[in-house]
């Protein structure tokens, strides 16, 4: 059973307040949701649960431990923001050679790209495929790591209706296996993930 | 949170600001009056040599303003006070004009006395690197749109600058005795007379009440596009 | 460190900036030195102890936005940052692939070139020396202006003014011929200016 617990969180960008009082907490199996409009701060607070921004104030607990401390952290979630961290001028195959050298995980790339039906697209240049496409390639990196948390920043802009429903199968499934997700977003997605926060 | 003391300083700048340029022209009127009236011309070089007078001080205070730079941007790191990261600003832009008037002034002076608008002397030659270290370093801050990080970045490469300085120094400095041609005699004069030593000390005291008032200038001009950065972040 | 080492070099190799790449850009970046100035050797061997410094400047130059500019852009930089626990480990790493993939092939084509240039053996080794040495310590140069400029809006140009005035000193030494102590001692402080100034760069933009 894994807690992931924010305490009392504030942070500041230069001079601007960005985040200010946040306490929340969220179990095994569970998918939170934080909305808010642009610029409310959500990638901030991402980057922040995700260790990039070390400086802030409040604590950031996981089973108790703070997050800052722990230099197991890192091994424990999987962080896949707005940008798609996918080389341009390389095909997808070459793309997925390259994350499984960082990741040191081997993987079959066909299996993987069925999950969003596309095999058709492994020998293609990234430059050539749709924002969409880019999406649903940058959201496989998810598989490459054996994490307890996901961190998904905004991960359903771009993708069609098909490809939003593999998604939220995924997510799911990943909680029946005691994962804890948190997504931004700021649309409503109350009617599929029940727990949100405002910010 | 540094609104107030901003406030503060602008309210001194600009009490000091009419005092400081009634003194630049009087200082100015007398070094001029000295340097090209009072003094005798040169015995070998006659009257060019009088470009000295503003040559020479303008070479120092590009020198020294590099030193503020570097200076400023050590304490900023550690006060983290931002007038440190405005003070190093300011002091940037003067030091690359004073600069390009030292290395201009350099090439008009060369003209009559070497024959040529340029020489790769090794002293021309390392002030026209710490001209291009003055534009990195500018460059480099208005590149970045984000100032706050812009002004850490640029902190940072201000030392290094001036960490390079003394290298570059020394390696111009040996460049130069490899390739020096022998029929150039070299520009420093051993002995200067004392006729001459007053105009240029009152030159390089009006200088230096020049780069003053610029400096409060520009240093009133940054404090306040500060502030509008800053207050158009809150909104 | 072994498999951002790995994962780099693969990245090279993908994006076509593969050994013959490199090395036909020096050899051509020498070829036209005899178009330009004649045939005359001792002519010749004057210049290609220059250019050839023109060559490798030009070569770590043009790609330093390859050292972290890309990976930042494409948000890779992230994932490289949190399956390294060390950033200096990381900045090693890069280092030694701007070297191998930038550098060495120099070093490949070197004997033929200085065979084409009627260069004698001694001061073969000794331009081969002086460019090992001044190789480094480019490389670093370049790897922390790349860290410190990450936000910057992308211009080579604005690059390339921050870094030249700080070659001036390995090229000055570079083409003398006895000096190789000098730019390993030139090298050996880039290196340790360069880890503390590109790890602060690092950890200011990953925030």
């Amino acid at each position: 059973m894994n807690e992931l617990k924010i305490e009392d969180l504030t942070c500041y960008r230069g001079e601007n307040l960005v985040l200010k009082d946040l306490n929340t907490k969220i179990k095994s199996g569970e998918t939170l949701v934080i909305r808010g409009s642009n610029g409310s701060g959500k990638t901030t607070l991402l980057r922040v649960l995700s260790n990039f921004i070390k400086s802030y104030n409040g604590k950031i607990l996981f089973n108790d431990q703070n997050v800052l401390e722990d230099s197991n952290y890192r091994y424990f979630f999987n962080f896949v923001g707005q940008k798609n961290s996918l080389k341009d001028n390389l095909s997808v195959k070459n793309n997925l050679k390259l994350w499984e050298i960082i990741y040191q995980k081997n993987i079959s790339y066909s299996k993987l790209l069925e999950d969003f039906n596309l095999l058709h697209l492994m020998e293609r240049d990234v430059a050539s495929l749709s924002d969409g496409q880019k999406k649903c390639i940058s959201l496989l990196r998810l598989n490459f790591t054996e994490s307890k948390i996901w961190y998904l920043d905004e991960p359903f802009v771009f993708l069609d209706d098909e490809n939003s429903q593999t998604l939220i199968q995924k997510i799911k499934n990943f909680n029946t296996n005691n994962g804890i997700v948190i997504i931004t977003s700021n649309i409503n997605l109350q009617n599929i993930f029940t727990n949100e926060i405002k910010i | 949170m540094n609104l107030k003391l901003t406030n503060k300083q602008i309210s001194i700048i600009e009490k000091a600001n009419p005092f400081l340029i009634v003194s630049t022209i009087v200082a100015f009127t007398f070094g001029l009056y000295f340097s090209l009236l009072q003094s005798p011309p040169d015995y070998i070089q006659g009257d060019s040599m009088r470009i000295m007078y503003i040559h020479v001080p303008s070479a120092w205070f590009a020198l020294m303003a590099y030193t503020i730079l570097a200076g400023s941007s050590v304490l900023w790191f550690i006060t983290r006070n931002p007038i440190f990261s405005i003070i190093a600003r300011s002091i940037a832009q003067i030091g690359m004009i004073f600069t390009l008037i030292s290395l201009v002034t350099g090439s008009i002076w060369g003209k009559p006395t070497w024959g040529v608008w340029w020489v790769w002397d090794a002293r021309l030659t390392s002030m026209l690197l710490l001209f291009f270290l003055y534009l990195a370093y500018i460059f480099l801050w208005q590149s970045i749109t984000n100032k706050d990080l812009a002004s850490k970045i640029s902190a940072a490469l201000a030392i290094v600058g001036f960490v390079n300085i003394p290298i570059i120094k020394f390696s111009v400095d040996w460049w130069n005795t490899l390739h020096q041609p022998a029929t150039i005699s070299k520009l420093s004069a051993p002995s200067i007379d004392i006729s001459m030593m007053v105009p240029l000390f009152i030159m390089t005291f009006a200088t230096f009440l020049f780069l003053i008032t610029v400096f409060f200038i520009r240093l009133r001009i940054e404090i306040l596009d500060n502030k509008i950065v800053r207050m158009r972040e809150v909104k | 460190m072994f498999a951002l080492l790995k994962r780099d070099l693969y990245l090279a190799l993908y994006s076509s900036s593969s050994f013959f790449y490199t090395s036909s850009f020096f050899v051509l970046v020498l070829v036209i030195l005899p178009f330009l100035f004649g045939t005359n050797d001792v002519q010749l061997q004057v210049l290609f102890k220059g250019i050839i410094w023109i060559g490798l400047s030009l070569s770590i130059l043009l790609t330093m936005e390859r050292i972290f500019n890309a990976d930042y852009e494409d948000g890779n930089l992230d994932i490289i940052l949190q399956q390294n626990p060390s950033i200096e480990v990381i900045i090693i790493s890069k280092y030694i692939t701007h070297w191998v993939v930038y550098c060495l092939p120099l070093f490949i084509v070197l004997p033929i070139l200085s065979f084409l240039f009627y260069v004698s053996l001694d001061s073969f080794f000794l331009i081969f020396l002086n460019l090992f040495f001044g190789s480094l310590g480019m490389v670093f140069i370049v790897t922390f202006v790349s860290a410190l400029t990450l936000g910057a809006k992308r211009t080579i140009f604005l690059k390339a003014i921050i870094v030249i005035p700080l070659f001036v000193p390995f090229l000055i030494f570079g083409t003398n011929l006895e000096s190789w102590p000098i730019l390993l001692a030139l090298s050996m402080m880039s290196f340790v200016l360069s880890m503390y100034v590109s790890a602060y760069g690092l950890r200011l933009y990953v925030e």
